[in-house]
């Protein structure tokens, strides 16, 4: 570890000067301080610590859509009404990141931030087109999640930018996501593969669907064939298939500790088939437990929150 | 009156669960020093030079230590293959080429870095099969040269052969109806205690006192003494808490080297490990196994032969593995009536991280791979498992794979009721499944003492040289002066985890504690019962036959108001002759047998007081991931008599909560480079409270006789827990998918690379 200095910024404003003056952010500092004693990464010489600005807390729920300051903990959105009932796939996600501890302290722009290929709420903030809002000491702009993530670990966002906010627009009427993770174990787990679906049924028909896999590339990214497969189809079994298999496709799994590509490949298919079938069901307002993925997977024991 | 038949709460619980207790890493001392080591750079390498010069120039560092700086020893319980520093090579990634002492870790790390060694990396021998194949790099070229035991069996890169030897294997399976043959491998694994290995070091003069989280204090007391030469009574170690260990920290680890850095730094030293260290230094993790097994069985289930090899992965030195093989080898039999054995078993040298004892060393993976076998037999034949090793498991009267008859025994009892318990017949989803796996494992008889004192309150304590690991062994050897004493299980304050004041106890291993240094608990308490019947009988004017000691008074049988309290006697005694016991019971001997065709014999031959085990495990199988879950566990054990029904029932928890995470997620990977792949809690996997299943215990009582076992006729139960769980889950695999796991552990990608064969 080194982090040879440390300051807790009392305003956005000596946040942003820390960092446009080299500091780095830290929050809950799940990520940093882990991998720095892992050996991973030490710590950044300079840090500023975020956790105590008010204003980057809260969350709020407008005109159907959510609005997420950055240190909005994966606790906080597991317990929120408005993302459970509307965008049930980032509580799917949120509710597996790491363990109970994790959870509480461990925030939305931390784990966005992180960049990581394998976390949670990556997918799922992809398909409900969430925006994220950076400040930096020269100004304001909001990008798409979607383009923030560059590669493992990097984001698009200049080393003087703060990301302060998370807003996620009304979906449309009629739409069920779901994120579904492979996981070898219930607590302390990270993303062996994963997938996230957000459909839209319009009668019996599939409106709109978003996919997104995880752990299966350098980057979380959409699937525009498993996508196309679905929209417009009867949501059956045959679409749902060759949209799994789209995804399966479109992935670059990596062979590692973790799994060999050939099974990461195998596992594309299964877990966004899962994915996909789990959303169809809650857009037709059936029941499917939060988080998705320990039932999924045979849970009987509680499940994982 | 507490009894040790009733429940009872352990003393150091409410220190534990509430943080009030301190550990090693707790400890602080004024001018206290930060012990860093510098580890090898290669799994395999002659050193050209070590240079110091920079380290020893930072400043902050008061101490940078090498080989040069000890004496030039080699250690070794059973073959002295180690060295404090490595001299002339390094075996394996976590082998210490020196050490710093410094006024922070930060800086003690930083030294660590600037020491420059020079190397000239030598082939990387990776490959336990491939280790004894003639012109495999040898590990150690001098290994004729070391100092071993005269019984250990050594050739080259073989650091330790036994065979077993019973009847005929070779005739036996010609005669046999059906032969099937198996191979199975299971990959490295590790205790991982939660407190990684915390060592402070202090001198005084010539005597040092050393704070480790061993589980072994008189072992690492007498490691110290002999890698530094220095007399055993100048040297003290003390246990603070010990956060668990499993195996990890039994033997001795590093508390010579932080001693030889405080002596040179005239400071005290503290050394706390990280995790990726606590993976990859210790020279206990459980080995890895390759296991050929053969079984010729008659078409009415009767097993004619069986013949193995066994290959276990010793690591570069060889710690106290070298029993291993032989260990193996009877495990490689199992608790079943075969006609004709011969198993032949090897410690291979690689160049990977030293084995030594975890908790039952060879067994739970030697049981995974010869239940499984029994699963494949049963299937050939056509009889269903459970039926098949009803047919075959030892009952008393029959006779062990080196002919030791087995006398008071329930193995057949466990296996009926696990099978009950869980509901064996009953009809199951088609992805999920119920295996069964029985497994054995011997008590250890060792030398053991133990003083009780009454103090003048009429309070006990307990002196003892026995080692609280986290099982509650020791926690609980109040019940059993209690009970003769005629006192209450909190009466007693316990003094223990000191070298200075217990008698010798070989410490927190070989599920020995109660075993031994309970009956040594019993004698101190029987010699100080026998002084408080003879101040009770001068005191009551009453023959001393007629005396009984009860709820804190010795009274005359028959007439309970002629009494006297305990408190009263003590008071009495501390003004004239004090209260005193001392115990130190004999070792029960080792049953007989006959090991006459046998090789490699170190004390495995027959096993005392031998403990029999049936797990069943109902499975839950994803078949489109691999993924398997645990839905319930039945885990019956035949422990002799049961002492401590909450400390019995915690150590079989604990037990099949490991076995579980062996079985299913955890084991080391090996690169190429000779180094663990995962030597980190994320990706090597330990199963989570909210993995852990429901789980059923039954206990078979089935007492030894009298003086063949622990106190009371019970048999040692730290380790067997962890047995049978991995076999019996294999088969409900097995069962589930129609394929065979032949790779321990039993991950997701390996049962659906099974189910795509």
């Amino acid at each position: 570890m080194s982090g040879a200095t440390y300051t807790a910024a009392a305003s956005v404003a000596e946040a942003l000067g820390a960092l446009s003056s080299g500091a780095r952010p830290i929050a809950g500092g799940t990520d940093l301080v882990v991998g720095a004693r892992g050996g991973k990464a030490p710590l950044p010489e300079a840090l500023v610590a975020i956790h105590n600005l008010e204003e980057l807390r809260g969350m709020s729920a407008e005109g159907g859509g959510v609005q997420m300051g950055a240190l909005v903990t994966h606790a906080e959105i597991v317990a929120s009404e408005a993302v459970r009932s509307t965008f049930t796939a980032l509580a799917d996600a949120s509710a597996i990141v790491g363990s109970h501890a994790t959870r509480h302290v461990g925030t939305i722009g931390g784990n966005v931030m992180n960049a990581s290929p394998a976390m949670e709420t990556g997918g799922p903030l992809i398909c409900f087109d969430a925006m994220a809002t950076l400040r930096s000491s020269s100004g304001e702009r909001e990008l798409a999640v979607a383009e923030l993530f560059a590669a493992p670990g990097r984001t698009t966002a200049t080393a003087d930018e703060l990301l302060v906010a998370v807003s996620l627009p009304a979906p449309a009427a009629g739409t069920g996501s779901c994120y579904v993770r492979l996981e070898y174990r219930r607590q302390m787990e990270i993303a062996i593969v994963g997938a996230t679906a957000v459909v839209t049924l319009d009668g019996g028909t599939v409106s709109d669907a978003r996919i997104a896999i995880t752990a299966l590339a350098p980057t979380i990214h959409r699937v525009a064939e498993a996508e196309a497969a679905l929209i417009g189809g009867d949501s059956g079994e045959a679409a749902v298939r060759s949209a799994a298999d789209a995804a399966a496709a479109a992935s670059r799994p990596i062979s590692d500790v973790r799994g060999s590509a050939d099974y990461r490949r195998a596992m594309a298919a299964v877990i966004t088939r899962r994915a996909i079938v789990a959303a169809l069901s809650r857009a037709r307002g059936e029941h499917v437990p939060i988080p998705a993925s320990p039932a999924l997977h045979g849970a009987t024991n509680g499940g994982a929150a | 009156m507490a009894t040790a038949e009733k429940p009872f709460i352990r003393q150091d619980g409410k220190d534990k669960v509430t943080g009030l207790g301190r550990y090693t890493a707790d400890l602080a001392m004024t001018g206290m020093l930060h012990a860093k080591f510098r580890f090898a750079d290669h799994a395999h390498a002659r050193i050209r030079s070590i240079d110091t010069t920079r380290a020893r120039a930072l400043t902050g560092v008061f101490a940078v230590i090498t080989h040069e700086d000890v004496p030039d020893v080699r250690y070794g319980p059973f073959v002295q293959d180690r060295r404090l520093f490595a001299k002339s090579k390094v075996r394996y990634e976590g082998e210490l080429v020196a050490a710093v002492a410094a006024l922070t870790p930060e800086i003690a790390q930083r030294a660590c870095e600037l020491i420059e060694v020079d190397y000239e990396p030598l082939e990387v021998v990776n490959d336990i099969e491939a280790a004894l194949l003639p012109g495999a790099p040898l590990l150690h070229e001098q290994w004729a040269e070391y100092g071993a035991s005269d019984d250990v069996v050594r050739d080259g890169n073989d650091c330790s052969r036994s065979t077993i030897v019973k009847g005929d294997a070779d005739k036996g399976m010609a005669e046999a109806d059906i032969v099937v043959k198996e191979r199975y491998v299971a990959d490295m694994s590790h205790a991982v205690p939660i407190e990684p290995h915390s060592i402070v070091a202090q001198w005084q003069g010539d005597r040092v006192t050393i704070w480790s989280s061993t589980q072994v204090p008189f072992i690492a007391r007498s490691g110290v003494a002999t890698t530094l030469a220095i007399s055993e009574s100048n040297v003290r170690v003390i246990v603070p808490h010990l956060g668990g260990g499993f195996g990890g920290k039994c033997e001795f680890h590093y508390e010579a080297q932080v001693a030889a850095l405080a002596r040179t730094a005239r400071r005290p030293v503290r050394l706390v490990f990280s995790r990726r260290e606590e993976f990859v230094a210790p020279d206990h993790r459980r080995e890895g196994q390759v296991l050929e097994l053969e079984t010729g069985v008659r078409n009415d289930g009767s097993i004619v032969s069986r013949r193995a090899r066994v290959i276990l992965d010793n690591g570069a030195y060889s710690a106290d593995a070298p029993f291993f093989p032989q260990l193996a080898a009877m495990m490689a039999v199992g608790p079943y009536k075969v006609e004709n054995v011969f198993v032949d078993a090897s410690l291979a040298y690689t160049n990977h991280t030293p084995s030594g004892s975890v908790r039952a060393p060879t067994a739970p993976q030697s049981c995974w791979a010869v239940e499984q076998h029994m699963d494949s037999v049963a299937a050939r034949l056509g009889i269903d498992p459970v039926e098949f090793r009803r047919r075959n498991v030892v009952k008393p009267g029959d006779e062990s794979p080196t002919r030791q008859i087995f006398e008071e025994i329930g193995a057949a009892e466990t296996l009926e009721k696990a099978v009950e318990m869980i509901g064996y017949d009953r009809d199951l989803p088609d992805d999920e499944a119920i295996g069964v796996a029985i497994g054995w494992w011997p008590s250890f008889g060792i030398a053991s003492g133990a003083y009780i004192k009454i103090n003048g309150d009429g309070s006990g304590t307990i002196i003892t040289g026995a080692q609280e690991c986290g099982t509650g062994a020791v926690m609980a050897l109040p019940l059993l002066a209690a009970e003769i004493l005629g006192m209450r299980p909190e009466d007693f304050q316990l003094l223990y985890q000191d070298t200075d004041a217990g008698p010798f106890d070989s410490g927190a291993s070989g599920s020995q504690t109660t075993f031994n240094n309970g009956r040594a608990v019993m004698a101190a308490a029987r010699d100080v019962r026998e002084q408080l019947l003879d101040l009770a009988a001068e005191e009551l004017e009453a023959n001393r036959d007629d005396l009984e000691l009860v709820d804190g008074v010795a009274r005359v049988k028959g007439s309970p108001s002629k009494s006297v309290t305990i408190p009263d006697l003590a008071e009495k005694a501390h003004g004239d002759r004090l209260l005193l016991g001392r115990g130190a019971d004999a070792v029960p001997a080792m049953p007989d047998c006959d090991a006459s065709g046998c090789t490699g014999r170190l004390g495995m031959e027959s096993f005392l007081a031998p403990t029999f085990i049936t797990h069943a495990v109902h499975c839950k199988v994803d078949r489109e991931t691999g993924v398997v879950r645990i839905l319930n566990v039945a885990a019956v054990h035949e422990s002799g008599r049961v002492l401590n029904p909450i400390g019995a029932n915690g150590q079989v928890e604990g037990g099949v909560v490991m076995g579980i995470g062996m079985a299913l997620l955890e084991g080391s990977l090996i690169g190429d480079d000779g180094r663990q792949v995962n030597p980190h809690l994320l990706d090597y996997k330990l199963q989570t409270a909210s993995d852990s299943p429901p789980i059923m215990i039954g206990w078979v009582d089935a007492p030894t006789k009298d003086g063949a076992g622990g106190p009371k006729g019970s048999k040692g139960i730290g380790e067997p827990p962890c047995v049978p769980t991995p076999g019996a889950i294999a088969n409900a695999i097995a069962k589930v998918t129609g394929a065979r796991v032949h790779q321990l552990p039993m991950t997701p990608a390996r049962v659906w690379e099974a189910m795509q064969s």
